[in-house]
Protein backbone atom coordinates (compact mmCIF):
# COMPACT_ATOMS: atom_id res chain seq x y z
CA UNK A 1 0.00 0.00 0.00
CA UNK A 2 1.22 3.46 -0.94
CA UNK A 3 0.77 6.11 1.78
CA UNK A 4 -1.88 8.68 0.84
CA UNK A 5 -0.40 11.88 -0.66
CA UNK A 6 -1.60 15.41 0.07
CA UNK A 7 -3.14 15.54 -3.42
CA UNK A 8 -4.96 12.25 -2.91
CA UNK A 9 -6.08 13.41 0.49
CA UNK A 10 -7.51 16.66 -0.91
CA UNK A 11 -9.41 14.92 -3.68
CA UNK A 12 -10.96 12.22 -1.49
CA UNK A 13 -11.54 14.31 1.57
CA UNK A 14 -12.64 17.49 -0.24
CA UNK A 15 -15.25 15.73 -2.36
CA UNK A 16 -16.58 13.65 0.53
CA UNK A 17 -16.78 16.74 2.75
CA UNK A 18 -18.78 18.63 0.11
CA UNK A 19 -21.30 15.82 -0.55
CA UNK A 20 -21.61 15.33 3.20
CA UNK A 21 -22.32 19.03 3.80
CA UNK A 22 -24.93 19.03 1.03
CA UNK A 23 -26.72 16.00 2.52
CA UNK A 24 -26.64 17.59 5.97
CA UNK A 25 -27.74 21.11 5.13
CA UNK A 26 -29.82 21.18 1.93
CA UNK A 27 -32.96 19.26 3.05
CA UNK A 28 -33.30 21.39 6.17
CA UNK A 29 -33.01 24.64 4.23
CA UNK A 30 -35.40 23.44 1.53
CA UNK A 31 -38.09 22.68 4.13
CA UNK A 32 -37.34 25.38 6.72
CA UNK A 33 -39.74 28.29 6.94
CA UNK A 34 -42.37 26.74 4.68
CA UNK A 35 -45.91 25.95 5.64
CA UNK A 36 -45.59 22.16 5.55
CA UNK A 37 -48.72 20.12 4.77
CA UNK A 38 -49.84 17.91 7.64
CA UNK A 39 -48.95 14.86 5.58
CA UNK A 40 -45.32 15.93 5.21
CA UNK A 41 -45.00 16.69 8.92
CA UNK A 42 -46.41 13.26 9.68
CA UNK A 43 -43.91 11.63 7.32
CA UNK A 44 -41.02 13.53 8.94
CA UNK A 45 -42.18 12.16 12.29
CA UNK A 46 -41.68 8.60 11.04
CA UNK A 47 -38.01 9.27 10.31
CA UNK A 48 -36.72 8.72 13.88
CA UNK A 49 -38.20 5.24 14.48
CA UNK A 50 -37.33 4.15 10.93
CA UNK A 51 -33.79 5.51 11.14
CA UNK A 52 -33.02 4.05 14.58
CA UNK A 53 -34.37 0.66 13.46
CA UNK A 54 -32.29 0.84 10.29
CA UNK A 55 -29.14 1.72 12.26
CA UNK A 56 -29.74 -1.16 14.68
CA UNK A 57 -30.44 -3.62 11.87
CA UNK A 58 -27.36 -2.45 9.99
CA UNK A 59 -25.19 -3.16 13.05
CA UNK A 60 -26.78 -6.48 14.00
CA UNK A 61 -27.94 -8.24 10.85
CA UNK A 62 -25.79 -9.61 8.06
CA UNK A 63 -26.99 -12.15 5.50
CA UNK A 64 -25.28 -15.47 6.17
CA UNK A 65 -24.17 -14.43 9.66
CA UNK A 66 -25.00 -17.87 11.07
CA UNK A 67 -23.19 -19.78 8.32
CA UNK A 68 -20.55 -20.87 10.84
CA UNK A 69 -23.06 -21.75 13.57
CA UNK A 70 -25.13 -19.73 16.03
CA UNK A 71 -22.18 -18.92 18.31
CA UNK A 72 -20.26 -16.57 18.42
CA UNK A 73 -22.33 -14.91 15.65
CA UNK A 74 -25.31 -14.75 18.00
CA UNK A 75 -23.41 -12.88 20.75
CA UNK A 76 -24.35 -9.38 19.49
CA UNK A 77 -28.01 -10.43 19.29
CA UNK A 78 -28.04 -11.70 22.87
CA UNK A 79 -26.21 -8.55 24.03
CA UNK A 80 -28.80 -6.51 22.12
CA UNK A 81 -31.63 -8.21 24.01
CA UNK A 82 -29.93 -7.32 27.29
CA UNK A 83 -29.68 -3.70 26.12
CA UNK A 84 -33.40 -3.70 25.24
CA UNK A 85 -34.24 -4.68 28.83
CA UNK A 86 -31.84 -2.13 30.35
CA UNK A 87 -33.09 0.59 28.01
CA UNK A 88 -36.76 -0.09 28.76
CA UNK A 89 -36.12 -0.04 32.51
CA UNK A 90 -33.66 2.85 32.74
CA UNK A 91 -34.44 4.95 29.64
CA UNK A 92 -30.78 5.98 29.93
CA UNK A 93 -28.49 6.10 26.90
CA UNK A 94 -25.39 5.96 29.06
CA UNK A 95 -26.51 2.93 31.06
CA UNK A 96 -27.59 1.20 27.84
CA UNK A 97 -24.20 1.82 26.23
CA UNK A 98 -22.31 0.54 29.28
CA UNK A 99 -24.57 -2.50 29.64
CA UNK A 100 -24.19 -3.28 25.94
CA UNK A 101 -20.41 -3.11 25.87
CA UNK A 102 -20.02 -5.11 29.09
CA UNK A 103 -22.54 -7.75 28.02
CA UNK A 104 -20.98 -8.09 24.59
CA UNK A 105 -17.43 -8.31 25.99
CA UNK A 106 -18.48 -11.00 28.47
CA UNK A 107 -20.46 -12.95 25.87
CA UNK A 108 -17.60 -13.18 23.38
CA UNK A 109 -15.36 -14.49 26.17
CA UNK A 110 -17.66 -17.47 26.70
CA UNK B 1 -26.40 31.25 22.88
CA UNK B 2 -23.25 30.90 24.99
CA UNK B 3 -24.94 30.77 28.37
CA UNK B 4 -24.50 28.15 31.05
CA UNK B 5 -28.25 27.71 30.80
CA UNK B 6 -27.72 26.21 27.34
CA UNK B 7 -24.32 24.64 27.82
CA UNK B 8 -24.96 22.64 30.97
CA UNK B 9 -27.98 20.59 29.82
CA UNK B 10 -26.38 20.13 26.40
CA UNK B 11 -23.22 18.73 27.96
CA UNK B 12 -25.24 16.37 30.11
CA UNK B 13 -27.18 15.11 27.10
CA UNK B 14 -23.99 14.72 25.06
CA UNK B 15 -22.06 12.61 27.62
CA UNK B 16 -23.09 9.19 26.25
CA UNK B 17 -22.12 10.26 22.73
CA UNK B 18 -18.84 11.81 23.87
CA UNK B 19 -17.77 8.65 25.70
CA UNK B 20 -18.75 6.48 22.74
CA UNK B 21 -16.74 8.71 20.41
CA UNK B 22 -13.64 8.35 22.58
CA UNK B 23 -13.95 4.57 22.30
CA UNK B 24 -14.20 4.54 18.50
CA UNK B 25 -12.33 7.79 17.74
CA UNK B 26 -9.00 6.50 19.02
CA UNK B 27 -9.09 3.39 16.79
CA UNK B 28 -10.16 5.63 13.89
CA UNK B 29 -7.10 7.83 14.44
CA UNK B 30 -4.86 4.76 14.60
CA UNK B 31 -6.30 3.46 11.33
CA UNK B 32 -5.94 6.86 9.65
CA UNK B 33 -2.29 7.09 10.69
CA UNK B 34 -1.67 3.65 9.23
CA UNK B 35 -2.34 4.94 5.69
CA UNK B 36 0.06 7.83 6.21
CA UNK B 37 -2.34 10.55 7.30
CA UNK B 38 -0.82 13.02 9.74
CA UNK B 39 -2.43 14.71 12.74
CA UNK B 40 -3.30 17.84 10.74
CA UNK B 41 -5.09 15.82 8.07
CA UNK B 42 -7.01 13.83 10.65
CA UNK B 43 -7.94 17.05 12.45
CA UNK B 44 -9.24 18.55 9.19
CA UNK B 45 -11.26 15.42 8.44
CA UNK B 46 -12.91 15.62 11.85
CA UNK B 47 -13.49 19.36 11.68
CA UNK B 48 -14.84 19.55 8.12
CA UNK B 49 -16.05 16.06 7.17
CA UNK B 50 -16.96 14.59 10.57
CA UNK B 51 -18.31 11.18 9.76
CA UNK B 52 -17.53 8.10 11.82
CA UNK B 53 -18.53 5.65 9.10
CA UNK B 54 -16.82 7.71 6.39
CA UNK B 55 -13.58 8.16 8.30
CA UNK B 56 -13.33 4.42 8.81
CA UNK B 57 -14.25 3.64 5.21
CA UNK B 58 -11.67 5.91 3.57
CA UNK B 59 -8.57 4.30 5.18
CA UNK B 60 -10.02 0.80 4.87
CA UNK B 61 -10.74 1.20 1.16
CA UNK B 62 -7.37 2.87 0.63
CA UNK B 63 -5.61 -0.09 2.25
CA UNK B 64 -7.64 -2.42 0.01
CA UNK B 65 -6.33 -0.49 -2.99
CA UNK B 66 -9.71 0.85 -4.13
CA UNK B 67 -9.62 3.57 -6.82
CA UNK B 68 -10.22 7.12 -5.60
CA UNK B 69 -13.50 7.48 -7.52
CA UNK B 70 -14.90 4.34 -5.93
CA UNK B 71 -13.91 5.54 -2.43
CA UNK B 72 -15.67 8.87 -3.00
CA UNK B 73 -18.82 7.24 -4.39
CA UNK B 74 -19.09 4.62 -1.64
CA UNK B 75 -18.54 7.13 1.16
CA UNK B 76 -21.00 9.61 -0.32
CA UNK B 77 -23.57 6.84 -0.71
CA UNK B 78 -23.27 5.90 2.95
CA UNK B 79 -23.79 9.51 3.97
CA UNK B 80 -27.07 9.93 2.06
CA UNK B 81 -28.92 8.99 5.25
CA UNK B 82 -27.98 12.41 6.63
CA UNK B 83 -30.65 13.85 4.30
CA UNK B 84 -33.33 12.18 6.38
CA UNK B 85 -32.01 13.65 9.62
CA UNK B 86 -31.78 17.07 8.03
CA UNK B 87 -35.40 16.89 6.81
CA UNK B 88 -36.63 15.61 10.18
CA UNK B 89 -35.07 18.59 11.98
CA UNK B 90 -36.59 21.20 9.63
CA UNK B 91 -39.77 21.82 11.67
CA UNK B 92 -37.72 22.42 14.82
CA UNK B 93 -35.62 25.05 13.05
CA UNK B 94 -38.62 27.05 11.86
CA UNK B 95 -37.88 30.15 13.91
CA UNK B 96 -34.11 30.18 14.21
CA UNK B 97 -31.64 32.28 12.23
CA UNK B 98 -30.12 30.89 9.05
CA UNK B 99 -26.67 31.00 10.58
CA UNK B 100 -27.63 28.91 13.59
CA UNK B 101 -29.64 26.50 11.44
CA UNK B 102 -26.60 26.04 9.23
CA UNK B 103 -24.20 25.29 12.09
CA UNK B 104 -26.69 22.96 13.64
CA UNK B 105 -27.43 21.08 10.42
CA UNK B 106 -23.77 20.87 9.40
CA UNK B 107 -22.78 19.06 12.62
CA UNK B 108 -25.46 16.36 12.87
CA UNK B 109 -24.44 12.70 13.19
CA UNK B 110 -26.44 9.49 13.70
CA UNK B 111 -25.91 9.70 17.44
CA UNK B 112 -26.55 13.41 17.91
CA UNK B 113 -29.63 13.14 15.70
CA UNK B 114 -30.90 10.52 18.12
CA UNK B 115 -30.11 12.38 21.31
CA UNK B 116 -31.51 15.70 20.07
CA UNK B 117 -34.65 14.08 18.67
CA UNK B 118 -35.25 12.50 22.05
CA UNK B 119 -34.78 15.86 23.79
CA UNK B 120 -36.96 17.81 21.33
CA UNK B 121 -39.75 15.27 21.80
CA UNK B 122 -39.38 15.47 25.56
CA UNK B 123 -39.88 19.24 25.33
CA UNK B 124 -37.99 22.26 26.65
CA UNK B 125 -35.20 21.77 24.11
CA UNK B 126 -33.85 24.43 21.75
CA UNK B 127 -31.77 24.49 18.58
CA UNK B 128 -29.12 26.33 20.61
CA UNK B 129 -28.82 23.43 23.02
CA UNK B 130 -28.99 20.92 20.20
CA UNK B 131 -26.11 22.70 18.47
CA UNK B 132 -24.07 22.48 21.66
CA UNK B 133 -24.76 18.74 21.82
CA UNK B 134 -23.40 18.51 18.27
CA UNK B 135 -20.33 20.59 19.07
CA UNK B 136 -19.50 18.69 22.26
CA UNK B 137 -19.81 15.44 20.31
CA UNK B 138 -17.64 16.73 17.49
CA UNK B 139 -15.00 17.97 19.94
CA UNK B 140 -14.83 14.59 21.60
CA UNK B 141 -14.56 12.86 18.21
CA UNK B 142 -11.86 15.25 16.97
CA UNK B 143 -9.69 15.03 20.09
CA UNK B 144 -10.02 11.23 20.18
CA UNK B 145 -9.08 10.76 16.53
CA UNK B 146 -6.05 13.05 16.84
CA UNK B 147 -4.98 11.24 20.03
CA UNK B 148 -5.30 8.02 18.04
CA UNK B 149 -2.78 9.30 15.49
CA UNK B 150 -0.22 9.90 18.23
CA UNK B 151 -0.69 6.77 20.30
CA UNK B 152 -0.56 4.59 17.19
CA UNK B 153 -0.54 0.94 18.08
CA UNK B 154 0.56 1.59 21.67
CA UNK B 155 -2.96 0.79 22.85
CA UNK B 156 -5.27 -1.81 21.50
CA UNK B 157 -9.00 -1.12 21.71
CA UNK B 158 -11.07 -4.03 20.41
CA UNK B 159 -13.10 -2.05 17.89
CA UNK B 160 -15.94 -4.53 17.50
CA UNK B 161 -16.68 -4.32 21.21
CA UNK B 162 -16.17 -0.53 21.42
CA UNK B 163 -18.49 -0.01 18.45
CA UNK B 164 -21.22 -1.89 20.30
CA UNK B 165 -21.58 1.21 22.50
CA UNK B 166 -23.08 2.94 19.45
CA UNK B 167 -25.31 -0.01 18.62
CA UNK B 168 -26.55 0.06 22.23
CA UNK B 169 -27.30 3.80 21.98
CA UNK B 170 -29.35 3.17 18.82
CA UNK B 171 -31.21 0.31 20.52
CA UNK B 172 -32.07 2.54 23.47
CA UNK B 173 -33.27 5.30 21.14
CA UNK B 174 -35.38 2.78 19.24
CA UNK B 175 -37.08 1.15 22.21
CA UNK B 176 -37.85 4.49 23.86
CA UNK B 177 -39.80 5.66 20.79
CA UNK B 178 -43.57 6.06 21.20
CA UNK B 179 -45.10 2.63 20.75
CA UNK B 180 -47.74 3.55 18.17
CA UNK B 181 -48.79 1.13 15.43
CA UNK B 182 -47.34 3.22 12.55
CA UNK B 183 -44.04 3.61 14.45
CA UNK B 184 -43.83 -0.17 14.88
CA UNK B 185 -44.53 -0.63 11.17
CA UNK B 186 -41.82 1.95 10.36
CA UNK B 187 -39.27 0.17 12.55
CA UNK B 188 -39.96 -3.38 11.38
CA UNK B 189 -40.09 -2.56 7.67
CA UNK B 190 -36.94 -0.44 8.00
CA UNK B 191 -35.11 -3.44 9.49
CA UNK B 192 -36.36 -5.72 6.73
CA UNK B 193 -35.33 -3.05 4.19
CA UNK B 194 -31.78 -2.93 5.53
CA UNK B 195 -31.48 -6.70 5.48
CA UNK B 196 -32.78 -6.96 1.92
CA UNK B 197 -30.38 -4.19 0.78
CA UNK B 198 -27.46 -6.10 2.24
CA UNK B 199 -28.74 -9.30 0.68
CA UNK B 200 -28.68 -7.79 -2.81
CA UNK B 201 -25.26 -6.18 -2.26
CA UNK B 202 -26.40 -2.61 -1.54
CA UNK B 203 -24.75 -2.43 1.86
CA UNK B 204 -23.51 1.15 1.28
CA UNK B 205 -26.86 2.94 1.18
CA UNK B 206 -28.62 0.22 3.24
CA UNK B 207 -29.41 2.52 6.18
CA UNK B 208 -30.79 5.26 3.94
CA UNK B 209 -32.89 2.95 1.77
CA UNK B 210 -34.07 0.89 4.75
CA UNK B 211 -35.15 3.98 6.69
CA UNK B 212 -36.89 5.36 3.61
CA UNK B 213 -38.76 2.07 3.17
CA UNK B 214 -39.80 2.30 6.83
CA UNK B 215 -41.13 5.86 6.45
CA UNK B 216 -43.07 5.00 3.27
CA UNK B 217 -44.60 1.85 4.78
CA UNK B 218 -45.65 3.78 7.91
CA UNK B 219 -47.36 6.43 5.77
CA UNK B 220 -49.16 3.80 3.68
CA UNK B 221 -50.15 1.95 6.84
CA UNK B 222 -51.63 5.00 8.54
CA UNK B 223 -53.51 5.95 5.33
CA UNK B 224 -55.03 2.49 5.07
CA UNK B 225 -55.95 2.56 8.75
CA UNK B 226 -57.65 5.93 8.37
CA UNK B 227 -59.69 4.15 5.72
CA UNK B 228 -62.43 5.57 3.50
CA UNK B 229 -61.07 9.00 2.68
CA UNK B 230 -57.85 7.34 1.47
CA UNK B 231 -55.40 9.61 -0.33
CA UNK B 232 -57.84 12.38 -1.08
CA UNK B 233 -58.18 13.93 2.33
Amino acid sequence: MEPISWTGFWIVFGTCAITMLACRVLPLFLLKGRELPERVTEALGFIPPAAFAALVANDLLTPGMFAAGFWPAGAPLVAALIVVVVARLSKSLLLSAIAGVVAYALLVMI
Amino acid sequence: MFTLDNIRPAFKAAIPIMLGYVAIGIPCGILSASIGMNALQVFMMCALFYSGAGQFMIPNMWIAGAPIASIILSVSFVNTRQMLYSAAFAPWCENVSKKLAFWFAATVTDESFGVNTQQFEKGGWSVQRATFVNLFSQSSWTVSCVVGVFVGNAIDIPLVIAAFAMTSIFICLLVTQKLTAPNVVAAITAMVGVFVCKLVGLSGPAIFIGALVGVVCAIVFSRIREGGSGWSR
